[in-house]
């Protein structure tokens, strides 16, 4: 004869203000099976944990029924405490009566009728539970980082430094993603490059590092502790042991200066052969493949001059893509975000004027390396502008567009708008519309008073449209701090975009069975508790591909990402879950089907035995087998078909 | 039958008022209260430079519920229904709809209708049409109509009376 | 392919814009377009929109019970009412109790409202159904050397939700038919200014000087003519120009045409038929300017 204990919670009043826990708790009592029932205000606290495990002993209890918050809240907690108190932790059942129940129901009579259904029905589930035993896999201890902007140099580092072996993977020639872009950070004005390029020169010399640039993941598989990533290279057509980064074959190139740079925003030209910017990492070379005359027309004049340039012989044109695989037990995906295209708001006239730059495109000129070595010019005449424009919230905050909030445009724009004022000196006109202005980190306030104080004209509102006369720019704003519409003539309008999801996130996040957010970011497990965990156990996100963030942000959640995945590499073993399926062996016809549903590739065909197998470490318990088997061989443990049809009976 | 049945909140309008108060609720819950007073509505609005109209202080002065203010208000008459307002909205309010329903309310409250409203409303009733065949003048000074053109028979509802029933219904519809 | 259309007139075109249906009326057939005069229709009900807006959505669902009764597929010239017709099928599609509702009050004139019917404009008539192809094929005189610009009207335009017949904030098919008759489109930033006409009931004056302001500038950036496609844009830009320049003090003297009536000059048709001589402003202009 089983005996249960059922372990009622108040959740302070979360629950006991709609349910009547003492009425439930009584009722419980007398369920068939049941022991013991008892209610405490809250059940996952040490005082409510110490009164299950003694429960346990006083009534030899060998499985528990807590009715409490969703299983995902806190299943975990009390399997530890049933476990302690010595009963098996797979006879632990939980019943959700507050999302289900109490949270979801005012009237207090019928919630508590349906939670006492709730309780009897997680009763008969508790009393068949098989109690299982999780299996063990070793844990390879290297990590996956997917993007090699700031979060994903950050999260190598930390990881490398911490004893484990990387593998950094980066889809375009060099590392250091939009933060390389910027000429200075908010609010404190640190030079980017100044405090990027340490770090990126340490991912390039870090002994756990391995840096695999202009490279792309191809597929994952396995599970946590134990993936197998397929990695395509491509080609560089450039011998990176060869090469010395001298830029022999750039200065030759034939179409040097002719095509558009895309680490310039389009402000200025490289050739096909190129490095993306003067600190790349790795300093080498690549041949844009796109554009390249020899690779895309077979032809370069007599021969390619950057191949005769190149003292050391490492121009080689008939380098092919390789495919390489990796096994790593963490990893962390950091592939940043895209900004928008502001030529959708065609009435802004990014597309009608050349004059109407992003701030991607400012931060450029501004650059010392940029286009113009740092001197702010008027794209159209190359003259120095006398009055400029900012426009915030270009499509951010915008339910046609981005309905969220791009957490940088505000600082990003009294940023330039401080670096704009010390180039070009007092005489031009510094004009910002904004909606409302964010300040809200560290030290932001105070930047965002400072510039106030540069005689920057601060309008309150979004303008309508941005009208390219003949020889510059106006932007009727009516200023809600004024009441009173201003006609501003202009020579340079920035726009201050959104920022999107990358546009093959959702490709991206099937690949790795990730989940995305309404907003098409990776979405995190918790948006409080766990922050940079995913659903699936073992991949973790950081920087700008979750949300939104600034780098202080960025960097910090890279760290804590880095930090998550050593609680796993850090450990020889892992116990994996038991709640996965299994095969009956004299029902199982063969047929196959499991293997093609299953979407972990968890299920292989044993030839001999004429049956389908369970990979226990790649099996995620999702459940696909199990409704695809025409012959009910396909058992998820503690999930069977008997156990479920017992729960359902004691509903209805 | 008169213009007054369709225009006024005789007795048996009350239903018509209670439709159109319906649906300015309908836009004060629904739409309103998402904005947050960017003025981008105003800021491109046609009328506004000539005659002041200022979309986004409509929408607050409706969230503040002051109605009779704005019903009022001979600023409403001043729309050129562009409707660059509600196509650059940002947030899916539209101001132009609640300037249609605020005028419509104003209306059957029995304001003051402007201009020529009232006449083109007539000749719909009378013709179907807002006006009938005009006579105009060419560049060189002659006078013609559209039978002197070789246009064929103007399009008109063929039986005024039925026309005009069906109209009324609009009038003394109950809901 | 023959293309059958209920020609829905409304009210301004049939009683004093008649050179827009005079012209319409001679370029389209030659196009390949069979344009049905259908009796019995009314006001779109658009300019009572102020005033009561379900009588605005009775008028409009009424005379597309008349097109649907006869099975046909409708053309609306003017922009005010191709709205009205448009936002109504909307609003019924959405609403199956407003259809019903509006259903029992046309059932006094023993008339129904069914289904979508599909609706065109000048515009998206030309430019999607018609095609450039055929309509460089019709061009006999072409219009070469003319900078005209185009004024689309913001009926036609907006709202986008519901579906307009070219873009709202980039409207470019105005100007790829202009170029298909020879002349060359000029981009203006006015192009989307609205002209006024919608004040014309309450505060002409006003009206009047929304049209005399966007004239002044498209005089001043020296434009050799506007195109509109719209009876209420034209009336403002064309008939009452003269009143427009005493507004901002300006003489004008821009030459205005309906884009129908610029397709007939193409084509080589005699003036007199395109009703030019019904145009106010000076569009003898545009004929001289033309180089062969």
């Amino acid at each position: 004869m089983r005996r249960i204990g059922v372990f009622v919670c108040h959740c302070g009043i979360n629950i006991a203000q709609n349910v009547d826990v003492k009425t439930l708790t009584e009722y419980a009592s007398h369920l068939n099976g049941v022991v013991v029932a008892k209610e405490y205000k809250y059940m996952c606290s040490d005082v409510g944990a110490t009164l299950i495990k003694d429960t346990i002993k006083e009534f030899k209890l060998d499985g528990i029924v807590i009715a409490s918050c969703s299983p995902r809240m806190h299943e975990h907690t009390f399997r530890r405490v049933a476990n302690d108190g010595g009963v098996n932790p797979y006879r632990v059942e939980i019943s959700n009566i507050r999302e289900q129940c109490s949270w979801a129901h005012s009237d207090k009579q019928k919630a508590t009728e349906k939670a006492k259904y709730l309780v009897r029905s997680a009763v008969s589930k508790a009393l068949s539970l098989e109690p299982l035993k999780p299996s063990t896999l070793k844990v390879i201890p290297e990590a996956l980082i997917i993007g090699g902007g700031i979060a994903g140099i950050q999260a190598s580092l930390d990881l490398a430094n911490d004893g484990f072996k990387v593998h950094l993977v980066e889809r375009d020639p060099s590392i250091g993603g939009h933060m390389a872009q910027l000429d200075k950070t908010f609010p404190t004005l640190d030079c980017s490059s100044c405090i990027l390029t340490p770090k990126m020169m340490e991912v390039a010399n870090h002994e756990n590092i391995e840096l695999l640039s202009y490279a792309e993941i191809v597929s994952i598989e396995g599970s946590i502790g134990n993936y197998t990533v397929k990695i395509r290279k491509k080609p560089r057509y450039v011998d990176v042991d060869k090469c010395t980064g001298c830029g022999d074959c750039a200065t030759n190139c034939r179409l040097k200066d002719r095509i558009t740079s895309e680490f310039n925003q389009g402000m200025g030209k490289r050739g096909a052969a190129y490095m993306p910017f003067p600190q790349a990492v790795p300093l080498k070379y690549v041949i844009d493949d796109k554009k390249c005359l020899f690779l895309t027309k077979g032809k370069c004049g007599d021969e390619p001059l950057c191949k005769k340039a190149c003292a050391q012989n490492a121009i080689c044109f008939d380098q092919k893509e390789e495919i390489i695989e990796r096994k790593v037990g963490a990893i962390i995906v950091a592939t940043g975000y895209d900004v928008m295209d502001p030529a959708v708001v065609y009435e802004y006239g990014y597309d009608q004027s050349p004059d109407v730059i992003t701030t991607l495109e400012l931060e450029r000129l501004i650059s010392s390396s940029g286009p113009t070595k740092g001197e702010i010019l008027r794209p159209s005449n190359q003259q120095k502008p006398k009055s400029v424009t900012f426009i915030l919230c270009v499509g951010s905050r915008d339910e046609t567009q981005c309905s969220w909030c791009c957490r940088i445009g505000c600082m990003t724009a009294l940023k330039q708008v401080y670096l704009l004022r010390e180039k070009l000196g007092e005489d031009v006109e510094i004009n910002v519309c904004y909606n409302d202005l964010r300040s809200f980190g560290k030290g932001y306030e105070e930047f965002y008073r400072k510039v106030r104080g540069l005689h920057t004209n601060m309008f309150r509102g979004r303008p309508s449209e941005v009208r390219p006369m003949t020889d510059h720019l106006k932007i009727d704003i009516f200023d809600t701090t004024t009441n009173k519409l201003f006609e501003i003539k202009t020579d340079m309008v920035v726009l201050v975009p959104a920022m999107m999801p990358r546009k093959d996130a959702a490709e991206f996040a099937r690949l790795l069975h990730l989940t995305l957010s309404g907003d098409g970011f990776f979405l995190e497990a918790h948006p409080k508790l766990r922050p940079v965990d995913t659903f699936v156990n073992g991949i973790f996100i950081a920087g700008c591909c979750q949300a939104p963030k600034d780098i202080q942000d960025t960097v910090s959640q890279a760290s804590a990402a880095a930090s998550r995945a050593t609680t796993i590499l850090s450990q020889e073993e892992l116990e994996i879950d038991p709640l996965i399926a299994m095969v009956d062996e004299d029902v199982c016809t063969g047929c196959g089907i499991c293997i093609e549903v299953c979407p972990y590739e968890a299920r292989t065909l044993n030839e001999r035995k004429r049956i389908a197998e369970v990979n226990n470490a790649l099996c995620a318990g999702c459940g696909s087998c199990i409704a695809a088997c025409p012959s009910n061989a396909s058992i998820h443990k503690n999930f069977t078909k008997k156990q479920l049809l017992n729960m359902v009976d004691d509903i209805m | 039958m008169s213009i007054i049945d369709l225009t006024s909140m005789g007795e048996p309008q009350s239903e018509l008022r209670k439709e159109l108060n319906d649906r300015l609720t309908k836009l004060q819950d629904e739409i309103s209260d998402y904005c947050f007073q960017c003025a981008r509505c105003t800021s491109g609005c046609e009328a506004h430079k000539l005659l002041e109209l200022e979309p986004h202080k409509i929408v607050a002065l409706l969230k503040r519920g002051l109605l009779n203010e704005l019903i009022n208000a001979d600023v409403i008459w001043t729309c050129m229904t562009c409707q660059k307002c509600r196509e650059r909205c940002p947030q899916r309010v539209a101001p132009i709809e609640i300037l249609f329903a605020l005028k419509n309310i104003a209306v059957a409250n029995g304001k003051q209708i402007p201009g020529k409203y009232t006449a083109m409303l007539q000749s719909i009733l009378t013709m179907g049409l807002i006006q009938d065949v005009q006579q105009t003048t060419t560049r060189t000074n002659t006078t013609v109509k559209r039978d002197d053109l070789g246009l064929p028979p103007l399009s008109k509802p063929v039986d005024a009376a039925k026309f005009q029933a069906g109209i009324m219904k609009i009038a003394m519809e109950k809901v | 392919m023959k293309k059958r259309y209920a020609l829905f007139p409304g009210c301004l075109m049939p009683t004093e814009q008649y050179a827009y249906e005079l012209s319409l009326r001679e370029t389209l057939p030659l196009l390949g377009v069979e344009l049905v005069d259908v009796e019995g229709f009314s006001c779109c009900g658009e300019p009572m929109k102020s005033v009561n807006q379900l009588l605005t959505l009775y008028l409009s669902a009424r005379n597309l019970a008349i097109a649907q009764k006869h099975h046909l597929d409708i053309y609306v010239p003017c922009a005010m009412c191709h709205l009205a017709l448009t936002e109504c099928q909307h609003i019924l599609e959405k609403n199956p109790a407003m259809k019903e509702r509006i259903n029992g009050m046309l059932a006094a004139e023993e008339l129904t409202y069914t289904e979508k019917t599909h609706l065109v404009h000048t515009v998206d008539l030309l430019h999607d159904v018609i095609g450039i192809q055929t309509i460089k094929e019709h061009v006999k005189k072409p219009l070469h050397g003319l900078k005209i610009a185009a004024h689309y009207g913001c009926h036609i335009l907006r709202p986008k939700e519901i579906g307009r017949p070219d873009d709202s904030e980039n409207p470019q098919k105005i100007e790829t038919i202009l170029k298909a008759l020879g002349a060359e489109p000029v981009n203006y930033p006015q192009k989307l200014d609205c002209c006024g006409a919608p004040l014309l009931a309450n505060l002409p004056e006003s009206a009047l000087t929304k049209t005399g302001q966007k004239l002044q500038a498209i005089q001043e950036q020296q434009i050799q003519g506007l195109v509109d496609v719209c009876p209420w844009c034209h009336k403002m830009f064309d008939s009452r120009q003269t009143k427009a320049g005493e507004t901002v003090a300006v003489k004008l003297d821009v030459p205005v045409v309906y884009l129908t009536q610029l397709l007939g000059i193409a084509f080589g048709i005699p003036p007199e038929k395109l009703g030019l001589e019904l145009n106010l402003s000076p569009v003898e202009k545009l004929q001289q300017e033309a180089k062969p």
